[in-house]
C-alpha cells in the first residue's frame, strides 16, 4: 500500500467534516476521489498533506506515519498540486518550477547543471518547452496548471496528490493535465470534479459523502445511475464509451 | 498563443546583475564624497580626501595642513552620519523584503505595518521614564526592540484574516498601530515638561533623524544589520518558496513555522535597532523593494544584496538632500524620504486595488 489513511477525523468549529475515513491507495494507480461539493474531499486531502491536523487517526506512506516527518522528507514522498493560488509577486515560468526543487537542494553546494536540466525536462513534459522565461503571471490558466504539474513533477516525490486542481480550467486542458499525469510512473490520488474525466483516467473511485466514505471500486463498478443519483441527486444514464471502453456518464435533467 | 516576448523584468543575465551591482556601488562612493563634502560648511574634495586617507590608514600619509574643526566635522560628524544612513537605509529595505515575504503582500513595511512607531514608542518610554537603565547605553535600543515585538505582534493579528493578508487589511492594521503608538509617544511627551531635552529627543525620534549618528551607534547598527544580512542570505532559498503561500511552501518541503519566526525576529530585531539610531523614517523599505524587484527580479538571493546599495544609497542621498535644502538649518531625514515615499505608497495602493478590487 503506497498510501494508507487510518480512521482519519476532523471537524471545524465542533462540526465533523471528515467522520473516520480510512482508505488504501496501491502503488502505481490512479485513483479518483468523488463527490458533491461541501461532502469533505478537500478537508479530507488536506489532512493528508498536513495543511490540517487530523484530529484522531493518522495517515502513512509505505507504512511510515506522515506526522513524524519533516516538510522536507515529506517533500520527497508526496507531491501536492493544489487549485492555483494568487501569487503577488512575479517570477519566470522556469523559475517556479524550480521552485519544486527546494527539498533536495541544500544550502550549499548544489549541482545547478543537473537542478536546471531536470527543470528543463519537467517544462518539456507538460509542453511548456519555450516558456521557460515567460512572467507566470501572464500565463493562460492552463499554462499556469501545467507549470504547476512541472513543479510538481520536479519534486521527484513518488505520490502526487490532486486538490482540485482543474476545476476552473476548461474541459481541453482538464484532459491535458490527466493525460500528463496518467503518463508519469507515480501514484495520483485526486479529487475530480467531472465524471467522465475521472471515468477516462482512474483505476479506481472513492465516492464520498457526508464526511465519509460511501463506496470504493473500479469505474465500471462505482458509475451506475444509483449510487451517481445517490450522491449527486441526479439522473443519469450511463453508457460505454466506444473508443476508450469506460463508463460514459450522460445527465439527464429532472423531470424528463 | 504565444504573446509578446518582452522580459519579465530587464536584468536576467547574471553579468549584467553584477554590471548593475557595480554600478550601484559607484553611485554609492560618489554620494558618499559628496555627501561629505556637502552641508552647512562646505569642505574640499582634496582635503576630504586627505583626511580620510589618514585616518583610514591610522598614519600621516599626508601632512595636516587643515584646521581641527575641519578633521572634525569630516571624520567625527559626517562619515558616521553617512555610514548611518546607507546602514538605516539599508536595514529598512531588508526589513521591507521580510515584512512583504512574511505577508505576500508588497504593500507591507515596517513604517506602513506601524512597526516603526511601536519600535519609536519603545524608544521614547525609555529615554523619558528611564526604565531598563539597567542595560546602560543599550536601554533605547532594548525598548525600541521591545515596542517592535509588541506591534508587529498586533499588526499581525490585524492584518491577516482566515490566514491571508489584503491590501485593505494591511493598511488598516497600519493605520491602527501607527495611531495607537502614536499616541502612546504623544501621551510620555505631553506627561513630561514642555521645551525639556527629553522632548527634544522624542519629537526627533517621531520625526527621523540622522544629527545624533555617531561612531558608538554606528557600531551597533553595523553590526545588527551585517548579522541580519547574513542571516537572510542563508535563507534565501526558502524565502523564495514562501511567495507561494504558506501551504504551498509547506508542501515543498519548507519548514514554514520555523522560517516565519525566524522572519519575524529577524526584522523587529532590525527594526529596533535601526529606529533606535534613526527614529521613524517612512517608506524605505516599501519603495526600494519594489522598484529593485522590478530590475532584477523576485529571487531573493539577486534581490536582497542589490536592494540594499538601492535603498541604502537613496538614503545617503536623501541625507545630502536634508542638509542642503534648508542650509544652514536641516531637515528630518524622515520629511525628505516621505516626500518621494508617500506618493510611490498611493501608486502601489492604485496599482493592487486594481487587481483585487479593493483587495476582497
Amino acid at each position: 500500500m503506497k498510501l494508507k489513511i487510518d480512521t482519519i477525523t476532523y471537524s471545524i468549529n465542533s462540526k465533523l467534516i471528515v467522520d473516520g475515513v480510512s482508505l488504501g491507495i496501491e502503488e502505481g494507480s490512479f485513483v479518483g476521489l468523488i463527490g458533491p461539493n461541501g461532502c469533505g474531499k478537500s478537508t479530507l486531502l488536506k489532512n493528508i498533506y498536513r495543511v490540517y491536523q487530523p484530529d484522531s487517526g493518522a495517515a502513512y506512506i509505505d507504512g511510515r506515519d506522515t506526522a513524524q516527518l519533516s516538510n522536507r522528507e515529506l517533500a520527497k514522498e508526496m507531491s501536492v498540486m493544489q487549485q492555483e493560488n494568487q501569487v503577488e509577486f512575479d517570477m519566470t515560468v522556469f523559475d517556479m518550477a524550480m521552485l519544486g526543487r527546494y527539498a533536495h537542494q541544500k544550502m550549499f553546494g548544489n549541482d545547478m547543471a543537473r537542478e536546471r536540466e531536470i527543470v528543463r525536462a519537467a517544462l518539456k513534459e507538460v509542453g511548456m518547452e519555450g516558456y521557460e522565461e515567460r512572467s507566470f503571471l501572464s500565463l493562460s490558466g492552463g499554462e499556469k496548471q501545467r507549470t504547476l504539474v512541472a513543479r510538481a513533477l520536479v519534486q521527484q516525490a513518488p505520490l502526487i496528490i490532486l486538490d482540485e486542481p482543474t476545476n476552473h480550467l476548461d474541459i481541453g486542458y482538464q484532459y491535458q493535465i490527466m493525460s500528463i499525469l496518467k503518463k508519469q510512473k507515480l501514484t495520483v490520488f485526486s479529487s475530480i470534479h467531472d465524471l467522465n474525466v475521472a471515468s477516462c483516467y482512474c483505476d479506481k473511485i472513492i465516492l464520498m459523502k457526508a464526511g465519509r466514505i460511501v463506496d470504493v471500486g473500479t469505474p465500471e463498478e462505482m458509475f451506475v445511475p444509483e449510487k451517481i443519483r445517490l450522491l449527486f441527486g441526479v439522473n443519469t444514464q450511463v453508457t460505454r464509451n466506444s473508443v476508450t471502453n469506460r463508463p460514459n456518464i450522460v445527465f439527464i435533467p429532472s423531470g424528463e | 498563443m504565444k504573446k509578446e516576448k518582452t522580459p519579465l523584468f530587464p536584468l536576467q543575465k547574471s553579468s549584467q546583475y553584477l554590471f548593475f551591482c557595480l554600478l550601484m556601488l559607484a553611485v554609492l562612493f560618489v554620494s558618499f564624497l559628496l555627501a561629505i563634502r556637502l552641508g552647512s560648511v562646505d569642505m574640499d574634495f582634496d582635503v576630504i580626501k586627505k583626511v580620510l586617507v589618514n585616518k583610514l590608514t591610522g598614519r600621516t600619509i599626508y601632512e595636516d595642513t587643515w584646521r581641527a574643526s575641519t578633521e572634525l566635522i569630516i571624520w567625527t560628524i559626517r562619515t558616521p552620519r553617512i555610514l548611518t544612513a546607507f546602514v538605516v537605509g539599508a536595514g529598512l529595505t531588508l526589513c521591507g523584503i521580510l515584512m512583504q515575504v512574511l505577508t505576500k503582500n508588497s504593500l507591507a513595511d515596517p513604517y506602513v505595518l506601524g512597526i516603526s512607531h511601536g519600535a519609536s514608542a519603545g524608544a521614547v518610554s525609555v529615554i523619558m521614564y528611564g526604565w531598563l537603565s539597567v542595560l546602560g547605553g543599550y536601554g533605547t535600543m532594548a525598548g525600541a526592540f521591545l515596542g517592535a515585538v509588541i506591534s508587529i505582534v498586533l499588526a499581525l493579528r490585524i492584518a491577516t484574516v482566515r490566514n491571508k493578508v489584503t491590501a485593505t487589511q494591511l493598511v488598516l492594521a497600519g493605520i491602527a498601530v501607527s495611531a495607537l503608538f502614536g499616541a502612546v509617544t504623544n501621551f510620555m511627551i505631553y506627561h513630561t515638561k514642555t521645551g525639556s531635552d527629553k522632548v527634544k529627543t522624542a519629537s526627533y525620534w517621531m520625526m527621523g533623524s540622522l544629527s545624533g549618528a555617531s561612531w558608538e551607534k554606528l557600531k551597533y547598527a553595523a553590526i545588527a544589520f551585517a548579522v541580519c544580512f547574513v542571516l537572510i542570505m542563508l535563507l534565501t532559498r526558502q524565502l523564495d518558496v514562501l511567495l507561494l503561500g504558506d501551504d504551498v511552501a509547506a508542501t515543498v518541503g519548507v519548514d514554514t513555522g520555523k522560517l516565519k519566526i525566524w522572519i519575524i525576529v529577524i526584522a523587529t530585531l532590525l527594526t529596533g535597532v535601526i529606529v533606535s539610531v534613526s527614529g521613524t523614517i517612512g517608506f524605505v523599505g516599501l519603495t526600494f523593494p519594489h522598484i529593485t524587484r522590478s530590475i532584477v527580479g523576485t529571487k531573493h538571493r539577486r534581490l536582497v544584496p542589490a536592494s540594499m546599495l538601492v535603498g541604502g544609497t537613496f538614503l545617503v542621498i536623501a541625507d545630502i538632500l536634508s542638509r542642503v535644502v534648508v542650509a544652514p538649518e536641516e531637515l528630518p531625514i524622515g520629511v525628505v524620504s516621505a516626500f518621494f515615499g508617500a506618493p510611490f505608497f498611493l501608486y502601489l495602493i492604485r496599482k493592487s486595488n486594481g487587481k483585487f478590487g479593493g483587495g476582497k
